[in-house]
């Protein structure tokens, strides 16, 4: 029988399973076990039905106008109760830094008065709404919903590449992901305990309630805001108003008249309190933003000024997920909080002072450049890969605009096995844990989505650049009293045995008619 | 419940049954053609396209593979076999999160079956592809019956349905109307329908022209039937409505379909069959005055808005 | 002091070629409320009736929205408003050039250095700027002879440009309203390293006008300038800024701070219409 592991190599980065050629990490043990046995065949076959299951659901991203299933690896990756509890840890602080600076650069602006951003980082960000000024969340909540992409360097350490506080995505992924999983694998789920992820509609539902504007009933009207069913992420959108129970509508669904928004019904109109939006700031209203918009709907900025309605996430967001702003946020949590960033940030340079760009101009050959405000990877080059003329162009454009991007040391992702042809083999990934804000706590999903970039040592893990993704399993703590995994408990056995179901009167007859014979057979 | 969700449930039951009884249609009517000898098969396809609202092209003779490719696998036509289903997957696409999860799966799922239509036509022949297409309506209508809570939603979707119903079965019947009885038979009709064996033992093999009509339009019993298609129509739109005044009913479309009802009735079956064609025309008038009338009322102004914008100094 | 009292009536609008079913609409209409201008009195109103919502802006400017779902051929808005004002103050500015280049002062008016689409440069007129700063000892005397340059440069036509028309349109055509001259000359000052804003507001035409007596007046734009402390000129006029200005808004351009702008779905807009009457009081 033929090894899945076999010729696996380690490295370069931080394999998360082995800590050394062929000796799993204890997280992975169980796993490792599980898998050791199988044939190729056997994890082929399941990886179709895995496949099979997503495709029929539709769940799909569509790139270039074509549904395209995200691949789901069978290797799950897991992470251990302690590591988590740096990761949760981390990521509620840099969210809780982030609201701060949000609500101070719409309001007073004390960090760019005492100078530990300076304004011309606010001022020159693309998604710096100035249209936002003004607008004050009632429960002072801004970020609803956070993505915060994290690495794992070649030590092991989690670091933070960059923040997603407008409208971060995948969380779809994550829960369906678990559910597929459990279906292929069910001897691993029945051997560890991993934490659950399909409270996160519900944990949602719950800010988005919290988050209603003063005036609003006890059960607020929150609907799921989409650009359509051609929009890349649609499936999230359904999913998410499916399994909170509220409408999904688009911009044409909703109508605002003199401040207040309400969604077109067959019995009229009905007051809207609380929008999870899923469009970008730039199309969610015409009076605002771009005129041709025909996603958005028109008058919402200003509902939301009146504290007529809220909108979730904030308008203007983008401005503290800026990848420049990023360089700031370790500064941000000390001046905020008075805390050490409990995360990293991977070390990074910011190119506006002319020595830094000089020195990074040098090695452009061993950086990755990203441009500040693009999003799923967009523009981002990694000079070890590059070619020349790759090169000589970002080159240009970072003398252009040395605003419009950041130079970043070259991390080495960390590793974990994956399916590739009928071996497993050692792949890149990331991971992007959510986090929701429901003004009295930051709630990090135990898990969260980790992309893995299934060409071998690709470093860009995205949906649209070739990426899949593996479910993440977060253990439970051993001894964890705080947490609340319930005692598996044996099922209660019957007092006595239910009643057969009745029989339908073909099947008497069939009986007596066999009996019949039967009975006919002997008299011969 | 939203217009826009309750315009695309009401749209796919309109696709679905229209996919559904186009398929029977073509099944029945290609499987005569071929059949019968002494059918002209060009004229035949033109009556056909022409009952079934279809452009008929000019530039060749028509052949039963020409109606099989435009009123069964034209993908860019919504009143095809394959148009309708790929028109009610995408409405049930944007309305995903009210349609039960199994019923998006069997829409998606069929939907993803379509490209290997023509491949199915070709190997299989066409019989083999509509009692798939028949096949996968069944289910659908089996997943809706079972997993959707009977509300608005329901409502819109059995309206959708009958109202479709109500057209096609007009339609099948205009094509024993305007071929003037003779192609395609009573006995091909009632067997498009899935009705032969109910007719049989209702009318106990006294297979006349009158008793297939009276029973295709006036049968209450036989779900297929305009009547019995009727009556649900107006039953749904009855719970849809707000409660009735002392005086009539509240909407225009109840008024609408409750006249037409009605009409059949009470005005006898001979005095119908005497005037059949005026009587199927009458019945395409009523659908579409009820789908306007329904738009009207339930799904207003769910288009997207163009703004434009003006400035002054 | 010799403070005056006038009395403005601003009435604009669109007319479409048909009805308009629903419109969303901002007028930055209402006078500031500050040390140099007290206002008096001051409210918009909007015809189809309409309820208005009022807000300041980023700017600081108060904004008027309102949005009409009523079917209208017409749309109106009419601002009123009696404003007190006050003759020009001194001008001095202390700032050094040298002040003016500390990072302290060019973070904390960045945006207010920076071009805007209306108001960008091109090479001659960064030229310009540059020769206007060598020839002059403080930023304060660079910037007045800026003003003076586009004074004496720049022919005020009305007519002659649009609300889209920039900074260099207007220089190479050597005319323009009251709009491109102060964007020509925010654009100078920004290029000299100076921080300048455009304001809009009215201005009554007459200087030493009898009270009681009604005028047409007009929108107006102007320019403000940092020397260590913010100063006005007009260099439409040629004029400071005084007892017949009225301040509205301030920001970066015109887009910052027009005086009404919407969107509307409907037939195309046919005309749009401006009238400003302003009255001395006092």
């Amino acid at each position: 029988m033929a090894d899945l592991f076999e010729n696996y190599r380690l490295g370069p980065g931080w394999d998360e399973m082995f800590a050394a050629a062929g000796m799993p990490r204890d997280t992975y043990e169980s796993l490792h076990a599980t898998l050791q046995p199988l044939s190729s065949a056997d994890l082929g076959v399941r990886a179709d039905v895995l496949a099979r299951a997503f495709l029929d659901q539709g769940i799909t991203f569509a790139l270039k106008g074509i549904e395209r299933p995200f691949p789901l690896d069978i290797v799950p990756r897991i992470i251990a109760a302690a590591q988590w509890a740096v990761v949760e840890t981390g990521v509620a602080q840099r969210i809780r830094a982030l609201e701060a600076f949000l609500s101070d650069v719409y309001g007073a602006g004390e960090v760019l008065a005492a100078g530990v951003v300076p304004r011309s980082v606010v001022v020159t960000s693309a998604h710096f709404h100035r249209e936002a000024a003004g607008i004050v969340p009632h429960n002072g909540v801004r970020v609803h919903v956070a993505g915060v992409d994290l690495v794992r360097d070649e030590e092991g350490t989690f670091r933070v590449l960059e923040d997603n506080v407008r409208v971060p995505s995948g969380v779809s992924y994550v829960m369906e992901n678990r559910r597929a999983m459990s279906h292929v694998l069910p001897e691993v789920f029945a051997s560890t305990r991993i934490r659950p992820v399909e409270s996160y509609p519900s944990q949602l539902l719950g800010a988005l309630r919290a988050a209603a504007p003063a005036g609003a009933s006890d059960e607020p009207t929150v609907v799921v805001l989409t650009p359509g069913v051609h929009n890349s992420a649609y499936f999230e959108h359904a999913l998410l108003a499916r399994e909170m129970g509220v409408e999904l509508v688009e911009g044409r669904d909703l109508i605002c008249a003199g401040n207040r928004v309400a969604m077109r019904t067959t019995a009229g109109e009905q007051r809207v309190d609380v929008i999870y939006r899923r469009i970008d700031d730039e199309f969610l209203d015409p009076v605002q933003f771009r005129t041709d918009s025909i996603l958005g709907v028109a008058g919402l900025l200003n509902a939301a000024r009146a504290g007529q309605v809220t909108i979730a996430n904030a308008v203007g967001n983008g401005v503290a997920d800026d990848k420049l702003l990023y360089t700031y946020v370790p500064d941000l949590i000390r001046f905020y909080l008075g805390q050490d960033p409990v995360l990293p940030n991977v070390e990074t340079y910011r190119l506006a002072d002319p020595d830094v760009l000089a020195h990074v101009l040098d090695r452009l050959d061993t950086l990755v450049l990203k441009p500040v405000d693009g999003s799923g990877g967009a523009g981002i080059v990694i000079g070890s890969q590059a070619t020349d003329a790759e090169l000589a162009d970002v080159r240009a454009r970072l003398l252009r605009d040395p605003r419009g991007w950041i130079a970043q040391r070259e991390v080495k992702l960390s590793m974990v096995p994956t399916l590739i042809g009928n071996r497993l083999r050692p792949r890149h990934v990331d991971l992007r844990p959510f986090a929701v804000n429901d003004g009295s706590r930051i709630s990090v999903l135990p898990g969260g989505l980790t992309r893995v970039a299934l060409p071998e040592g690709a470093l860009v893990v995205n949906s649209s650049q070739g990426g899949g993704s593996k479910d993440t399993w977060v253990l439970a703590a051993p001894m964890g009293p705080a947490e609340s995994v319930p005692e598996l408990r044996p099922a209660a056995p019957h007092a006595e045995p239910a009643p057969r179901p009745d029989p339908g009167p073909g099947t008497t007859s069939t009986q007596q008619q066999q009996q019949q014979q039967q009975v006919g057979g002997v008299r011969c | 419940m939203l217009s826009r969700i309750a315009e695309s449930l009401y749209w796919i039951g309109r696709y679905v049954e229209r996919a559904e009884d186009t398929a029977r249609i073509l099944d029945v009517h290609l499987h005569q053609m071929l059949a019968d000898p002494w059918v002209g098969e060009d004229a035949a396809c033109r009556s056909l396209l022409s009952v079934m609202g279809a452009p008929i092209p000019d530039d060749m003779p028509l052949s039963a593979g020409r109606v099989v490719t435009l009123l069964g696998l034209d993908a860019g036509n919504p009143s095809s076999v394959v148009g309708a289903l790929a028109a009610a997957r995408e409405n049930a696409r944007g309305a995903r999160e009210t349609v039960s999860s199994e019923m998006w799966e069997c829409l998606n799922a069929t939907w993803l079956g379509l490209p290997d239509a023509r491949v199915r036509v070709e190997q299989q022949g066409v019989h083999a592809f509509f009692a798939w297409v028949r096949e996968r309506c069944a289910v659908l209508a089996g997943l809706a019956d079972a997993t959707m809570s009977r509300d608005e939603g329901w409502l819109f979707l059995v309206l959708g349905r009958s109202v479709e119903r109500v057209d096609m079965s007009a339609r099948l019947l205009s094509t024993h109307a305007r071929a003037g009885g003779s192609i395609p038979s009573w006995l091909t009709l009632l067997r498009s329908c899935g009705a032969w064996e109910t007719f049989l033992r209702t009318y106990r093999g006294s297979l006349d022209d009158r008793h297939a009509a009276e029973f295709l339009l006036l049968d209450r019993l036989f779900p297929r039937s305009v009547f019995a298609a009727l009556s649900i129509a107006e039953s749904c739109l009855a719970e849809l409505a707000p409660g009735p005044g002392r005086a009539g009913v509240a909407t225009d479309a109840q008024r609408i379909v409750g006249r037409s009802r009605t009409n059949l009735e009470f005005r006898g079956a001979d005095e119908l069959l005497d005037d059949l064609a005026g009587v199927l025309a009458g019945l395409e008038r009523t659908c579409s005055q009820v789908n306007d009338a329904v738009s009207r009322r339930y799904f207003r102004a769910t288009s997207a808005v163009t703004w434009v914008s003006e400035a002054v100094a | 002091m010799n403070s005056w009292r006038l009395e403005i009536l601003h009435e604009t609008g669109f007319s479409y070629d048909g009805q308009v079913g629903a419109s969303y609409n901002e007028a930055r209409m209402t006078p500031r409320d500050e040390p140099h201008q007290a206002v008096l009195d001051a409210r918009v109103a909007v015809w189809p009736a309409a309820s208005t919502h009022r807000y300041v802006d980023y700017w600081g400017t108060v904004v008027t929205a309102f949005d009409v779902h009523t079917p209208h051929e017409r749309l109106a808005v009419t601002a009123s408003a009696t404003v007190e004002t006050l003759p020009p103050g001194d001008l001095l500015a202390p700032a050094t050039w040298a002040d003016l280049a500390s990072p302290d002062t060019v973070d904390r008016w960045h945006e207010l250095l920076l071009p805007t689409p209306r108001t960008a440069l091109d090479e001659e007129l960064t030229a310009l700027a540059d020769e206007i700063r060598a020839a002059h000892r403080t930023p304060h005397a660079a910037a007045l002879a800026v003003c003076e340059r586009v004074h004496a440069d720049v022919a005020y036509v009305a007519g002659s440009t649009g609300v889209q028309t920039d900074a260099v349109q207007a220089w190479r055509q050597r005319s323009g309203v009251c709009q491109d001259l102060s964007h020509l000359t925010v654009g100078l000052l920004r290029a000299m390293g100076v921080p300048a804003r455009y304001v809009s507001g009215y201005l009554h035409p007459t200087p030493d006008a009898p009270v009681g007596e009604t005028v047409v007046g007009q929108s107006h734009a102007w320019v403000e300038w940092w020397g260590g402390r913010w100063s006005g000129f007009d260099p439409t006029n040629g004029i400071a800024i005084g007892e017949r200005h009225v301040i509205v808004g301030r920001g970066r351009e015109y887009g910052d701070v027009p005086p009404l702008k919407g969107v509307y779905a409907g037939p195309p807009n046919t005309g749009q219409g401006v009238e400003v009457k302003i009255t001395r009081r006092r």
